[in-house]
């Protein structure tokens, strides 16, 4: 994905735009980070007090995580907290925000798009729609779903899971005086915005409510520190896996060597097989449990692949 | 290859390559500062920031997993490298 590497980004300060866009006259808009390619973007909402658009699709993946006031769609209301992944074609009910909400809007594979409809698109995954209050509905667990693992004190809240990459989408949560000695990096993308709390990585000082970060792979995170806590809403488009080390000096393409080097220690069968065979994604090879992976948007972008119009590009 | 939504998207109409565009260069001037800022105002702080971190990895250690950690010795202790030294890219 081309979104560049926006970190750390404060928008409290950041006035909204109006946002002119079909389907979302009547609210106001800023951009968190936009992939300057396909469009996919993250993106905080206000929707103004009266707002309503008729029933309708999105032509991409969207991901929307209510921060504030309440909004009626369909027949559900969504307030504080609520998190929904809408696939790409599913229709949603009428929407309504009487009194005016802020959100986090995610759109996946391109930009801000609407349809009015009242069914779903024929070729829409609506088995894949989630919609849960993440404040209510949802426990706290260990930060330990992968491991290495983050140390004791750093909670998460799983909301969405995409079988085919891994991405995850998630709360979490440092606990006051949380602390973690190492840098971390991943082979996945990894986005946070602070609900609320303050807290501070070695690299880039304080975060604190309403700071966000757009990281692109393998880039040094960490140590970490919390003083009196934080709440944030965070994804990654990709499987998580947590390298830890100890020199702050390294950049990305010395760690993306050390990361094969660890497939080399950990997979040696694997990583000798891709090396000497070439191995010619898009085309191959076949995963009799997932026969149509290679269709799937969120493993054509990252293979830099062309969707939606847009011609695709290689990730770094 | 099986058809998706994504593959069926209108071609994207003027006011949406406007917006696209708009914002793609408000980014760049974001992305330009917040550059500058991590990696030139704030280097002098993250020195010291650093060499706070060496030490206490080679007295409490790093978490190496979770909660457990490893005393690093003064012989695997990184220098820095004779690079300039960046942290956004």
């Amino acid at each position: 994905m081309a979104r560049p590497h926006i970190e750390p980004y404060v928008e409290l300060d950041t006035p909204y735009k109006k946002f002119g866009l079909n389907g979302f006259k009547g609210s106001q808009y800023k951009v968190l980070s936009l992939d300057n390619d396909t469009g996919a973007c993250t993106l905080k909402v206000r929707f103004d007090g009266g707002f309503k658009r008729k029933p309708g699709l999105s032509y991409s993946d969207m991901e929307i995580f209510v921060l504030n006031g309440r909004i009626k769609v369909g027949k559900e209301t969504w307030v504080e907290g609520h998190y929904a992944f809408i696939p790409a074609g599913t229709a949603v009910g009428a929407i309504e925000v009487p009194q005016g909400a802020e959100a986090l809007l995610m759109f996946n594979d391109s930009e801000p798009s609407f349809a009015e409809s009242g069914s779903h698109h024929p070729l829409a995954l609506t088995e894949g729609l989630a919609s849960v209050n993440s404040y209510e509905d949802r426990p706290w667990a260990p930060g330990n779903l992968v491991s290495p693992s983050v140390a004791s004190g750093c909670l998460i809240k799983v909301l969405h899971y995409d079988p085919l990459t891994e991405a995850l989408s998630f709360l979490y949560c440092m606990t006051p005086q949380f602390a973690q000695d190492n840098i971390s990096y991943h082979d996945s993308a990894e986005e946070s915005y602070h609900i609320w709390g303050t807290s501070w990585m070695m690299q880039f000082g304080e975060l604190p409510t309403g700071g966000y970060f757009w990281r692109p792979p393998y880039i040094n995170h960490g140590a970490f520190k919390c003083k009196y806590g934080t709440i944030a809403f965070g994804r990654t488009d990709s499987v998580l896996f947590n390298y830890f080390h100890y020199n702050p000096w390294t950049n990305p393409d010395e760690n993306k060597l050390r990361a094969a080097a660890n497939l080399y220690r950990k997979r040696p069968l694997l990583y000798n097989w891709v090396e000497s065979d070439g191995h010619n994604h898009p085309h191959g090879p076949p995963d009799f449990e997932n026969p149509d992976y290679a269709s799937d948007p969120q493993v054509r972008l990252l293979h830099g692949q062309p969707l939606g119009g847009s011609v695709g590009r290689k990730r770094r | 290859m099986a058809k998706r939504v994504q593959d069926q998207k209108p071609a994207r109409p003027a006011e949406a390559k406007a917006w696209v565009q708009e914002n793609v260069l408000e980014q760049k001037k974001r992305h330009a500062a917040i550059q500058k800022e991590m990696n030139e105002d704030l280097a002098p702080q993250r020195e010291q920031w650093y060499r706070e971190f060496l030490q206490v990895v080679q007295t409490r250690g790093f978490n190496a997993n979770g909660d457990q950690r490893r005393v690093i010795k003064p012989a695997e202790v990184p220098k820095k490298p004779n690079r300039p030294h960046k942290v956004v890219y």
